[in-house]
């Protein structure tokens, strides 16, 4: 619904600006604050610019207080996030693409009642498995280690199956039953028809896997006991617990440091990402 | 023709063998052992103990529960219509022919980009009371600036406040939602002389109203498990349990207090509530939502 | 073909190496053939340096046992979760209101056998140092850096005020009198000096009926949060924020920041007055050198003055959870700690005092905190307490904490609140004792 009227598109625009102020704001006081000198991050009444810039906030924020013991591995947490984030990327493409093209183009007897099952799982809360989970990975001999966190990624998730397998659906079968003829088998119709035409799909469940281990608080805050082995958002919560009311600027920084890779890819990625959200909800 | 079908059927059961041992291992066994938990007497250091059906006995006496329950919906009851509003209204702006479009769409969606640890700590220092920007801001327009995170009566808002700054995801979906909307609905509504809120009302809300439904939905589980950002803003629901929601009990129960058979029940409950606020949405949503083509 | 490959071997190369990488246990190889067990501790800073002498000292002292120690924060959350994982480090350093909740839940692993070897009894110990360890007729840990609590207070801003710097206030009511006098407002009406808050540091809530000769149960079955004592206790905190406004109050707090800070408000002057622990003088020494202070008992209720130099005492601890591989090795360490040598160098390097009966000349010569002797007076005297040995402790304690918010709040009367929390925790104690006895008789 087009705003024609002048004044109609003038309240627009005024409502625009007014909002994206509001919505840049607290980023903008995030990065602000994390470049100003200690002193300013109490002023009052509070200074919009750092009045002398202090990028070396970010090197003391991820090396701070060396003095003994009191340290943030904030490295060790970024290594132990990205690597986390490469492995359950990877296992979530590999494994939902498979169980997805068996569910899309696959006939076999109880895959329809299979799908609906995986449908219904979507709806159970994380607190449901949380406890079993720490119990089941208690006897696994995971608890303290990264496994909990990256393992079952590889075993695919109902979101991601249902994803893919709606995407496989709408290639043409005349394509793959081509591929059939000429005497490719399941495998290679999957690798080398169907991977090539879904990339856009499975650029999305990278984005989102990606997001979701970056973010992911509750699951580092259970399994993960040895404090070197953090994730960046456990790292930060410890940091903020153990720093938090004093060195604003070098919290802030900290949190930048978290922010800015996912804007990064955010404006690399932006096309994919918005279909994929946008899909997310016609589809569901 | 019938070697084919077998062979389709191996193979089927052969792609799809990740997510049968998975749908076992990570969601149907630990379902199923969750309830069993739950009427048990469990702390992982000692074998369960089945103790009938006492966990969710005291569950019902207990006041702790009751609160954290009855904070959880009060938040989810303003988060989510706010959040769901807030939504439409930008997408609504954002649909409405203006030049930079993708600029504001980007604007209004970075800030649910941003990890849920970094958005509490960053929140910490805005509703900070003392040198916190938004306290700056009220009291130079002269307006009494409140304790946001110290006074019971303000936490919950001052969540419910920020929650608001990450419906881009909503956002972006209502978008989809508007641009699907054909476009001459709305020319035979200029011929009728309708207004702009008569074609709101008429065509937009219902054309987009699945939208509203699955966001909805999506808002009210998302709700109801809120757990990371108050942990860390208003730990154990400070003050005074204001802010102490149902996920911070239940993680208390199971993972400080190792009451693992409590902390199932409480979570068949969460899941019980969830289910029957989603069927009782899917239930109106049959009387209002408008579904294309039937 | 065989670009691909090289394409899907890279792939399996890759997570192959992340795999391995991943899965490295980080601890240093035993190639020395020692054993190395692992101890997680709380301490940063100059506490943990402390600390770190010890173990070095361990260390050295030997040749077949190597302490590997790790801070970590919110280490009694880290270390029950651990243990429940079946991963818990051999060693850790929690603290003594933990022993009850974490025993009851085979977390804890009983020393006595250990003990009993080692020749260590109570005798060795200040008794209530020895108590807090116990539980159910177990020890289950022994004392690392314990801690009794005094007021101390800002000779300075007693000056300014026009009281005697050198006199602090020995019953409650001289401390509502020179809170009186201590407190400041801006000319907007904003607090911007206390004398005195029971809200802050806010660490012992749960602990003020205490003081008035009050207690949280009575030893056996039965919560006892709502008894006269307790009530005109909290009738006491909630005199605090009626005088001086909750909401004003909230706000003068909600100024405050992390406690060992230069901007913590004794330690910048804000209050004057605060019920803290022995190691206060370090963190003055630390962030506010050259402020003039003074340490004393707790002042006493002008009727009883039988509760004169009653004081919580509580402890860092040193225990093996249930789990742990190398519990022999573990206790070696601790009993090193709990030597004479061990304690003193321990505790002169955080400045406390040591929890053992024997102390050198040299280490109450040597300390560098002027009231040591005050503190370590207090814990022999006797009247002390500590934390109600109940298996429901960690929520108990939460339960307090929520209840003495809402008083100070003035959300509710202190009689309504403790009740509230007699009955809910009543509930509990009774469903942990009942479960108890079940699973005694199915054993």
């Amino acid at each position: 619904m087009k705003a024609r009227h002048p004044l109609s598109r003038a309240i627009v625009y005024i409502l625009l600006l007014g909002g994206s102020f509001l919505f840049l704001f607290p980023l903008f006081w995030m990065i602000s604050t994390s470049l100003k000198p200690v002193e300013e991050t109490m002023a009052l009444p509070p200074r919009w610019i750092p009045s002398s810039w202090q990028p070396d906030n970010y090197w003391k924020a991820v090396t701070h207080g060396s003095e003994i013991l009191g340290y943030t591995p904030f490295l060790e947490y970024g290594k132990n996030t990205v690597l986390l984030c490469v492995l359950v990327v990877v296992g979530a493409l590999i494994s939902n693409s498979l169980i997805a093209y068996g569910f899309a183009r696959l006939r076999w007897p109880g895959r329809d009642v299979l799908f609906g099952v995986t449908l219904a799982t979507m709806m159970i809360p994380f607190p449901i498995l949380m406890v079993p989970m720490f119990s089941l990975f208690r006897h696994l001999g995971w608890i303290g280690t990264f496994r909990p966190l990256w393992i079952p990624a590889w075993f695919g998730s109902a979101f991601n199956i249902f994803l893919l397998r709606q995407f496989f659906l709408t290639i043409p079968r005349e394509l793959s039953d081509a591929a059939v003829v000429d005497g490719c088998s399941e495998f290679q119709v999957f690798r080398h028809i169907i991977v090539p035409l879904s990339k856009p799909a499975l650029a999305v469940v990278a984005l989102f896997q990606f997001l979701f281990t970056w973010n992911d608080f509750l699951g580092p805050l259970i399994y993960l006991t040895d404090q070197r082995m953090f994730t960046l958002s456990l790292g930060l919560q410890f940091y903020q617990s153990q720093h938090g009311g004093t060195e604003w600027h070098l919290l802030m920084a900290a949190a930048t440091i978290i922010v800015l890779p996912v804007i990064i890819l955010f404006f690399f990625t932006q096309r994919t990402f918005i279909q994929g959200v946008a899909v997310t909800g016609i589809k569901g | 023709m019938k070697g084919l079908s077998r062979r389709e059927m191996w193979a089927g059961l052969a792609f799809v063998s990740p997510w049968i041992v998975g749908l076992g291992v990570f969601l149907l066994y630990p379902i199923l052992a969750s309830l069993y938990y739950s009427f048990c007497d469990y702390s992982v250091f000692r074998e369960a103990r089945p103790i009938g059906a006492a966990n969710y006995v005291d569950l019902a006496s207990d006041k702790l529960f009751w609160k954290s329950l009855l904070n959880t919906l009060y938040f989810a009851a303003l988060s989510v219509p706010l959040g769901l509003i807030l939504a439409l209204a930008l997408a609504l702006l954002l649909n409405s022919g203006v030049r930079g479009l993708t600029i504001y769409r980007t604007i209004f969606f970075l800030p649910a980009l941003v990890p849920m640890v970094a958005l509490a700590v960053l929140w910490l220092w805005i509703f900070n009371g003392e040198y916190g920007v938004l306290n700056s801001a009220l009291s130079s327009l002269g307006v009494p600036a409140p304790g946001w995170l110290t006074d019971p009566a303000w936490s919950k808002p001052a969540l419910v406040l920020l929650s608001m700054w990450g419906v881009g995801y909503a956002m972006v979906i209502f978008l989809a939602g508007l641009q699907d909307v054909p476009v001459h609905l709305y020319e035979a509504a200029d011929l009728d002389g309708a207004s702009w809120l008569h074609k709101i009302r008429h065509v937009t809300l219902p054309m987009v109203s699945p939208v509203i439904l699955f966001n909805g939905i999506m808002g009210i589980i998302g709700s109801l498990q809120y757990f990371a950002i108050p942990y860390i803003m208003t730990p154990n629901g400070q003050p005074a349990r204001s802010a102490y929601f149902y996920a911070m009990y239940l993680y208390d129960n199971a993972f400080l207090y190792l009451k693992m058979g409590y902390a199932s029940a409480m979570a068949w409950i969460l899941f019980l509530i969830i289910l029957c606020l989603t069927l009782l949405s899917l239930r109106l949503a049959s009387r209002y939502v408008h579904y294309e083509g039937g | 073909m065989l670009s691909r490959l090289v394409k899907a071997l890279a792939l399996v190369t890759l997570v192959a190496l992340l795999y391995v990488g991943f899965t490295r246990e980080s601890r240093p190889a035993t190639t020395d053939g020692r054993v190395h067990i692992t101890y997680w501790e709380k301490w940063t800073g100059f506490e943990g340096e402390a600390m770190h002498a010890v173990v070095d000292e361990f260390n050295r002292s030997q040749d077949r046992v190597y302490v590997e120690v790790l801070a970590i924060s919110q280490v009694n959350q880290k270390t029950l979760l651990a243990a429940a994982g079946g991963v818990p480090p051999d060693v850790a350093g929690l603290w003594a209101d933990n022993i009850s909740a974490y025993a009851d839940k085979q977390a804890l692993l009983p020393l006595d056998d250990y003990l009993r070897q080692a020749g260590l009894t109570r005798d060795h110990y200040i008794p209530c140092y020895w108590d807090i360890c116990e539980y159910e007729g177990h020890m289950y840990a022994l004392p690392s850096a314990p801690h009794s609590l005094a007021i101390h207070w800002n000779k300075a801003m007693f000056r300014e005020a026009g009281l005697d710097p050198e006199r602090p206030p020995r019953t409650l009511e001289e401390l509502g009198h020179y809170t009186e006098l201590l407190t400041r407002r801006d000319e907007s009406g904003r607090l911007v000096q206390m004398g005195f808050m029971p809200s802050y540091p806010g660490w012992w809530n749960w602990a003020w009926g205490y003081y008035f000769g009050g207690t949280l149960w009575d030893g056996r079955d039965t919560i006892t949060a709502d008894s006269p004592e307790n009530i005109r206790a909290y009738e006491w905190v909630q005199s605090y924020s009626k005088k001086y406004g909750a909401t004003d109050l909230q706000l003068f707090q909600s100024g405050f920041a992390n406690w060992s800070s230069p901007q913590d408000p004794f330690l910048s002057g804000r209050v004057a007055m605060v019920l803290q622990g022995v190691w206060l003088g370090n963190y003055i020494d630390k962030y506010s050198p050259g402020m003039e202070w003074g340490a004393a008992p707790w002042p006493y209720p002008a009727d009883h003055p039988e509760f004169a130099d009653v004081t919580s005492v509580a402890s860092d601890i040193l225990c093996i959870p249930a789990g742990a591989k190398h519990p022999d090795e573990a206790f070696e360490f601790i009993a090193f700690v709990n030597s004479q040598k061990g304690m003193e160098l321990l505790n002169l390097g955080q400045r406390k005092h040591s929890p053992l009966a024997e102390v050198s000349d040299e280490f109450i010569a040597a300390h560098p905190n002027p009231y040591i002797q005050v503190f370590i007076d207090v814990a022999k005297q006797g009247r002390t307490f500590s934390n109600p040995k109940l298996p429901i402790w960690s929520e108990y304690g939460n339960e307090m904490n929520a209840a003495f918010d809402s008083i100070w709040l003035q959300q509710t009367t202190p009689e309504e609140a403790l009740s509230s929390v007699t009955a809910r925790m009543q509930g509990r104690l009774d469903r942990a004792l009942l479960e108890r006895s079940r699973r005694e008789g199915s054993l």
